[in-house]
């Protein structure tokens, strides 16, 4: 370990107390490099150009059943922070229900750092505005009336110990970066088109994925072309269709009705006066029919992601696991802390161990259950060319302009940038103002067509919000092209 | 005003910029924030954090950069450090095709009005024996959990620029309590929200009372599941805050009335764009919300209507989008507004809203608004806490889950009766920085023809 001997010095001997003060687990992050970077350009205007720099600890005990937080930014300050948590611990303890409990685990030793060529940190300035100068000037047509680059960068190193004797040692390196165009509609309307930074979950996370000018650069002509369509369009008529859906719009969809309702913190009812429920019980996991046969949810530890990052902030390995499993749920999205009152609710042992879902936003921010890398296993049902060859009656979707969800979960309304009519088989025309609406459970139930690992593409998600001090959370989702029957899409008035 | 050994590094910073012939604004921000969050009836976290923030930015010419620490400020090195990191950005930044605004206090200010060193201090054993008073009394009456938070916190915000000499501060602390109370068979949730300026402006009492109100509706009759297409609604505070919120964010946002892009950028001032008994306004002077008395370009913050009586008079224009379209700034330079729905002659009271409404649906929470189409302003959300359905002029039977996507200007075209009284509705979050905001909503808002467009099976 190469933490300041100061700091880890003081950390071990705070630990130490926090056992002796009768805590059953204490644990610490201490973020001794958080760095992030924004830049946007918008008409080929440098609009944002931020840097964020930060260093912490948090701090986390068990005591009594009942769980304190505290974080400071100041180091010298370190033992008064173990002691604002204690007394958090202490006062929670006095309105206890189910008590907290870690359960017992082997102390690990561990260090990761993500696959990267090119620190984006260590890249100069006029470096990277010069490529995404290079990428706005390729959007610039007659057709396009605004335009938008942006690129976000995040390096963190933590440091975790916690009171059981692990201590981990971990680097977050993430490149995030977009593109749209814009312009209005015979009606007036603003449209856009827009591309985000994916992959097919292999490669590296350093600026190098970004300047590769095949990863990036190589859909301005696209989004301009299909901008050109959208203006040109009509709106989508309401009506029931099959819906095609690509992984720009997959992944959301995932995202928000397999993702967020597997929570266990939600499942539990931590979540409800803020983002809200889910519509699994504890005692469904194991019997659940979440969807068709076709459809396999898996925590994946892409290569690729920010999802992935090697340990999670209770120290826990990442490792693969089903949460659907051929359209029955099999698992939940979890941490150590709530696994005994997830066992008891549901009468039996439904989650068996932590899915390594514990996630903080910065070091002043405790770790909740998060999504990591929730994916959909690629299925046997061929291209997207032979998604659509099937299709009689349906529209493709792709990439979200908005999204609402009921607060368990449980229904959901998506508009997308751009739908492809598909009749007898072959795409007849393009729509603008797509957008549909269902039911979570019935919706995947409704899933017949699941594409090759040709259509499964792995995209980032940099702004997933959630908890209560609000947190702004980075995962990945691998999907591949699903088809869908007979769903509602677009609006009448 | 900000500690004395805080304020000399700052002050002593501008002196350095100017010396070295720097623009540069500095932005200092701390918070002390406590939270307990509640799950099953008890308290499943408790939080404090004690947090410094320092925004510096630099501008020469048609650049311009900036550099955010947080970290303990404890030496003069630290801001050097930061300043010459956000001159190094702006150096290396681009050139604009407009020259930014550059920040300067129009006015000194020194408001500490809103803080109150007992809400600052407020122990999370009283939080939590105030949130057992509440649990205690209702829990038995069913098979009832309780879960919410309740933050509370101070927050500092200290401006200056190498402009002028004036400083601008302002300190002030804000509290947001919500409580959720679930049947855990039955599957419905009520919640009871307060905002907080001060310590001691509610009890458990008149927490438990508001639960009371709701409960006996709730327990005896079963969900209704209304029907798809275009209904009355009595909205309340939090789905009219949302609903505000919606409507500045698609209407009012200089940038997007310029390029086109707001459901306004078709109207010119003084054109009639919702109902009469619609009234809009920014105001920091009024006594519900948090009130910031400037921005981070060091403008003054005034009250700044954008709807008067249904007529369209304002867009705001933040110092960037202002210098860009040759307009003024509006002293939108800030993230967290201080938005007032005025209030009508309607009722103060929901009992007798109820009445007038007549047969409507009773919606006081959305949940999940987005604005699928801005241009039009058209959104989408659905009902959450509370929802009833309201027959004769009286609740007859709590209200599944009712998705709602209809257009901002056809809700404010069609308002029937705003209420007299207002509520304060905190808005606040802490996405990254403790961020008080509170709107200044009419109790309730009586709307016709709001189009329903789905309807779940349950709550």
């Amino acid at each position: 370990m190469n933490i300041c001997s100061t700091v880890e010095k003081t950390v071990r001997t705070q630990l130490k107390r926090m056992l002796e003060a009768g805590c059953s687990f204490a644990d610490v992050r201490f973020y001794d490099e958080d760095r992030t970077e924004r830049l946007v350009l918008y008409d080929g205007n440098l609009e944002v150009n931020y840097q964020r720099w930060e260093k912490g600890i948090g701090v986390r005990v068990l005591k009594n059943g009942a769980i304190g937080f505290a974080a400071t930014a100041d180091l010298n300050a370190i033992p008064e922070c173990f002691d604002r948590a204690l007394a958090n611990a202490e006062a929670a303890a006095q309105l206890l229900g189910f008590p907290k409990d870690m359960g017992s685990a082997q102390p690990v030793r561990g260090k990761y750092q993500p696959r990267f060529q090119q620190d984006p940190f260590a890249v100069p300035l006029p470096e990277k505005l010069s490529l995404l100068k290079r990428v706005d000037e390729k959007l610039k047509d007659n057709t396009v009336e605004h335009r938008m680059v942006s690129a976000h960068f995040q390096k963190r190193r933590i440091f975790y110990y916690n009171s059981e004797g692990t201590e981990i040692e971990r680097w977050v390196l993430n490149t995030f970066a977009g593109m749209t165009v814009m312009a209005r509609d015979k009606d007036g309307k603003a449209q856009r088109r827009s591309y985000e930074l994916d992959s097919d979950g292999t490669g590296t996370r350093g600026f190098e994925w970004l300047a590769n000018p095949q990863a990036f650069e190589v859909h301005t002509e696209r989004i301009k072309r299909e901008l050109g369509e959208i203006v040109a369009a009509e709106t989508l008529p309401p009506g029931r269709r099959d819906v095609i859906l690509l992984p720009g719009q997959g992944h959301l969809q995932v995202h928000e009705t397999i993702g967020h309702p597997l929570e266990l913190d939600r499942i539990l009812g931590y979540e409800l006066s803020f983002a809200g429920g889910s519509h699994v019980k504890p005692e469904m996991i194991g019997t659940l029919r979440y969807g068709s046969e076709k459809l396999n949810a898996k925590v994946m530890v892409v290569e690729n992601s920010p999802g992935t990052f090697g340990y999670d902030d209770e120290g826990t390995p990442q490792y693969e696991y089903y949460l659907i499993k051929n359209g029955i749920l099999v698992n939940v999205l979890c941490c150590r802390l709530d696994l005994g009152e997830a066992n008891t609710k549901a009468g039996r042992v439904v989650v068996a161990r932590s899915g390594a879902s514990a996630r903080a936003a910065g070091f002043y921010k405790t770790p909740i259950d998060r999504m990591t890398n929730v994916c959909i296993e690629w299925g046997n049902d061929g291209t997207l060319e032979d998604i659509i060859r099937a299709t009689e009656n349906g529209v493709i979707l792709d990439m979200p302009v908005s999204w609402s969800i009921g607060s368990n979960r449980e229904h959901f309304h998506f508009g997308c940038e751009i739908a492809w009519e598909v009749r007898d088989g072959r795409i007849t025309r393009v729509f603008k103002n797509p957008t549909y609406q269902g039911h979570t459970l019935e919706f995947y139930n409704s899933l017949d067509m699941v594409g090759d690992r040709s259509t499964w593409r792995l995209f980032q998600v940099a702004n997933c919000g959630k908890g209560e001090p609000n947190q702004i959370m980075e995962v990945g989702h691998g999907v591949p092209v699903m088809r869908f029957r007979n769903v509602l899409t677009g609006e009448g008035r | 005003m900000l500690e004395t050994r805080i304020r000399n590094l700052l002050l002593e910073a501008r002196d350095y910029a100017r010396k070295q012939g720097l623009n540069a604004e500095f932005s200092f921000h701390r918070e002390r924030s406590s939270l307990i969050r509640l799950g099953n009836s008890a308290i499943a976290l408790s939080t404090a954090e004690e947090l410094s923030r320092l925004d510096v930015s630099v501008q020469e010419g048609r650049r311009v950069g900036s550099w955010t620490l947080t970290a303990d400020i404890t030496s003069f090195d630290q801001l050097r450090e930061a300043l010459n990191r956000a001159a190094e950005n702006c150096r290396n930044s681009l050139e604009k095709d407009y020259e930014p605004i550059f920040g300067a206090v129009e006015e000194p200010v020194d408001d500490t009005t809103g803080f109150d060193p007992r809400l600052e201090t407020i122990s999370p054993v009283a939080k939590s024996e105030l949130c057992a008073r509440v649990i205690k009394a209702l829990k038995p009456r069913g098979t009832y959990d309780f879960s919410g938070s309740w933050s509370t916190g101070a927050t500092e915000m200290y401006y200056l620029t190498t402009a002028n000499d004036h400083e601008a501060y302002r300190k002030l602390t804000d509290g947001r309590l919500v409580l959720v109370l679930k049947d855990q068979v039955k599957k419905w949730e009520l919640a009871v929200e307060k905002t907080q300026k001060r310590a001691g402006e509610f009890t458990a009492e008149e927490i438990i009372q508001e639960f009371e109100a709701l409960l006996p509706i709730y327990e005896k009759n079963p969900g209704y599941k209304t029907e798809i297409g275009n209904q009355r609604v009595l909205f309340g505070p939090q789905a009219i805050a949302q609903l505000v919120s919606l409507c500045v964010w698609g209407g009012f946002f200089g940038r997007a009335y310029e390029e086109g892009r707001a459901f306004t950028s078709r109207n010119r001032f003084g054109d009639k764009i919702f109902s009469e008994m619609v009234t809009l306004i920014d105001d920091p002077t009024n006594p519900d919300v948090f009130g910031m008395p400037f921005d981070f370009n060091g403008k003054r913050r005034r009250p700044f209507p954008l709807v008067k009586n249904g007529i369209f008079t304002n867009v705001t224009y933040d110092s960037q989008t202002a210098a860009k379209y040759g307009k003024q700034p509006t002293g939108h330079d800030l993230n967290n507004w201080d938005l007032v729905f005025g209030t009508g002659t309607g009722p103060a009271d929901l009992k007798s809203a109820m009445e007038l409404a007549g047969n409507a649906l009773y919606i006081p929470h959305l949940h999940y608004v987005h604005l699928p189409d801005p241009t039009r302003g058209i959104f989408t959300g659905s009902s959450r806490f509370n929802a009833l359905l309201i027959r004769d002029g009286r609740p007859v039977a709590p209200l599944f889950s009712s998705r709602i996507t209809d257009s901002i200007p056809n809700v404010f075209n069609n308002v029937v009766a705003v209420a007299a009284r207002s509520v304060a509705q905190n808005e606040s979050s802490t996405y990254e920085r403790r961020a008080p905001e509170a709107q200044s909503v009419p109790a309730w808002l009586l709307c016709d023809q709001v189009r329903i467009s789905d309807v779940a099976d349950s709550f």
